[in-house]
């Protein structure tokens, strides 16, 4: 009995292994792709930082890599404020319209990712400011595309926690409805909120349709930058993609521990 | 004068008629049970006096003030939830210190009505811990500290232990009825489980169907119930109709429907000569239930359950021929 169950340790550290093995290899010779010259043989020849300082002192990439980090962020907050503010109605006032906030919010699931911003520009090209603004276009289509993601881990997280319940409970004690929602309930669902807006962010930030159909040539952002730089380098390429995932790394370390240092006052 | 009063409450939840025109006084101090089966309207009317639901007719008045359209905040009633409700991201003294803030009392008075209401629940030493490293009676304790810590007019307990296995209940209950006592609260309590409410309750309120079926202290209730419902819900009354009672007696009977508690019944392998009515019937089943042994009995085609004391020295066999006898003043007329 111990031996099976040793035996089917030892399987699931294998898998684990292939599994990481497999999703970091791209990235490891990407990697090594960007710090050598020439592979033409077995091993890559003539090592270089060249890409990477390169990439460092070109302000272009910079404002492309601030750009993303801007568009991604203030779609983000701004769905996840309103979905938790329908989601507070939802959940006090009318839970009977759950089901419907939920199919309106699954529909973006369905919308293939050309088709959105077409028809975003068709409806709001020629209407006047600020629907007319592309980086207004921008946002909102962004928040649509993340919607299902954010409406999804938001409900699943309030259902985990009995929402109904713990406002029932601190309405007992004197709280109104709304200090109830957002003082106990949500701080109670943030694990969810922050996962689902990680992944939010890792779509908007890998987008490249969108952005290049509303906003063209005119906002270059980290995508387009890797775009224009792939006609010119794949050594830069590399780098570029490289840069992209330490970036996009750092922003999940750094939102998973400011949860997790809210997670760990609570177990303390 | 009644602390509490219900007066012509009717609840719908669309065509659905819940709570069918109850009226209900509370005294002060009492510990009042809303006793009934799932469905009954006994948590309805909880959640209506807490504010939690809006009545759709009638008054609720609370210390001689009409708190009908009140907010749950503004009600001053404390509450126990059957899921504890505890809020999981706040310690046992941040649980419980919750209300206090918003009341903006000084730290000094949080720290000691806290630090009290730990301590009535037997709780010290888990004042720094989370909800979810607690046990479900140390959660339900901490839930029912939550509820006194405010020094509600009134607690409500909704099936507080009904998550709780039976022994940890036992206990609990002998926590609440004697906080209730030093505190000198007036409690409404509402379960399904009618040996609780005998045990907890000063005054029973049974429920069906959205209405009062009987009122009256665990005694009373328990002695004299009113309908046929009371007597099976209350008592596992055996519920005979006048043609079976004649069967079982000789005797003619007026139409109507008569109850028997089980424990009632005499059974001895002697003739019996104490008993208003003695007949003789045939064991068919026993079942033990804890100290009593229950003998469905047939007795002329009538079938009866009897409980005895759980002694081998009086076991009967199923098959075994028994002599049951039982007095008038135990047949119940409904």
């Amino acid at each position: 009995m111990r031996t099976e169950k040793k035996k089917s340790h030892v399987g699931a550290k294998i898998a684990i292994i292939v599994i990481i093995a497999y999703l970091l290899l791209p990235l490891i010779m990407t990697f090594i792709y960007s710090l050598f010259q020439e592979w033409i043989d077995i091993a890559p020849t003539g090592f270089t930082l060249a890409a990477y300082t390169e990439l460092f002192t070109d302000p272009l990439f910079w404002k492309a890599v601030g750009r993303t980090v801007v568009i991604s962020i203030i779609p983000i907050i701004l769905c996840t404020v309103f979905v938790l503010l329908a989601m507070y109605v939802v959940v006090v006032y009318h839970p009977e319209w759950d089901k419907m906030i939920q199919i309106l919010c699954t529909i973006p699931y369905a919308i293939q990712g050309v088709i959105l911003p077409i028809c975003v520009l068709s409806l709001y090209s020629s209407a006047p400011e600020p629907f007319g603004d592309r980086m207004f276009m921008l946002v909102a289509t962004y928040m649509v595309v993340i919607l299902p993601y954010v409406y999804q881990g938001i409900r699943n997280n309030l259902n985990g926690v009995g929402a109904p319940r713990l406002i029932e409970a601190a309405q007992m004690l004197g709280a109104s409805k709304f200090y109830a929602f957002f003082r106990v309930v949500i701080p109670n669902i943030m694990g969810g909120v922050t996962i689902s807006v990680m992944l939010a962010m890792a779509i908007v930030f890998g987008d490249f349709v969108i952005i290049n159909t509303l906003a063209g040539g005119q906002f270059m952002t980290a995508q387009m930058y890797l775009y224009d730089i792939m006609k010119k380098s794949g050594q830069r390429t590399c780098a570029v993609i490289v840069v992209l995932f330490v970036v996009t790394l750092i922003i999940s370390a750094c939102a998973f521990f400011l949860q997790s240092k809210g997670k760990d006052r609570k177990d303390r | 004068m009644a602390y509490i009063e219900f007066k012509n409450i009717d609840k719908y939840y669309g065509d659905n008629h819940v709570l069918k025109g109850i009226n209900l006084e509370i005294k002060k101090g009492d510990f009042v049970t809303l006793l009934g089966p799932s469905g009954c309207g006994k948590s309805t009317l909880l959640r209506c006096l807490a504010g939690l639901e809006q009545i759709s007719g009638g008054q609720i008045l609370l210390d001689g003030e009409d708190i009908t359209d009140k907010d749950p905040k503004d009600r001053n009633i404390g509450m126990v939830f059957q899921q504890y409700s505890l809020f999981p991201n706040m310690n046992v003294e941040e649980n419980l210190s919750f209300g206090l803030k918003l009341q903006k009392l000084s730290s000094d008075e949080i720290s000691r009505r806290v630090r009290d209401a730990i301590d009535m629940v037997e709780l010290k030493g888990k004042e720094k811990e989370y909800p979810g490293n607690l046990s479900g009676g140390q959660q339900q304790r901490v839930a029912l500290a939550r509820g006194i810590v405010m020094q509600p007019k009134v607690l409500l307990l909704d099936e507080p232990l009904s998550a709780i296995d039976a022994k940890l209940r036992k206990s609990l209950q002998t926590s609440i009825r004697r906080i209730h006592k030093e505190l000198g609260l007036t409690s409404v309590f509402v379960t399904h489980d009618q040996d609780e409410a005998m045990v907890m309750s000063d005054v029973i309120h049974l429920f069906h169907d959205g209405v009062i079926e009987q009122s009256g202290t665990p005694v009373e209730v328990y002695t004299k119930p009113v309908t046929s419902f009371a007597a099976g819900f209350i008592g596992n009354y055996n519920i005979l109709d006048s043609r079976a009672m004649k069967r079982l007696t000789g005797k003619e009977w007026k139409n109507g429907q008569i109850a028997i508690r089980p424990e009632t019944f005499l059974l001895s392998r002697d003739e019996i000569t104490t008993e208003d009515y003695c007949m003789q019937g045939t064991i068919t089943d026993s079942v033990p239930r804890g100290n009593v042994l229950r003998y469905s009995i047939n007795v002329n085609d009538v079938e009866i359950y009897a409980d005895v004391l759980f002694r081998s020295m009086s076991m009967y066999n199923v098959g075994d021929k028994v002599n049951v006898g039982v007095a008038d003043h135990n047949c119940v007329r409904l």
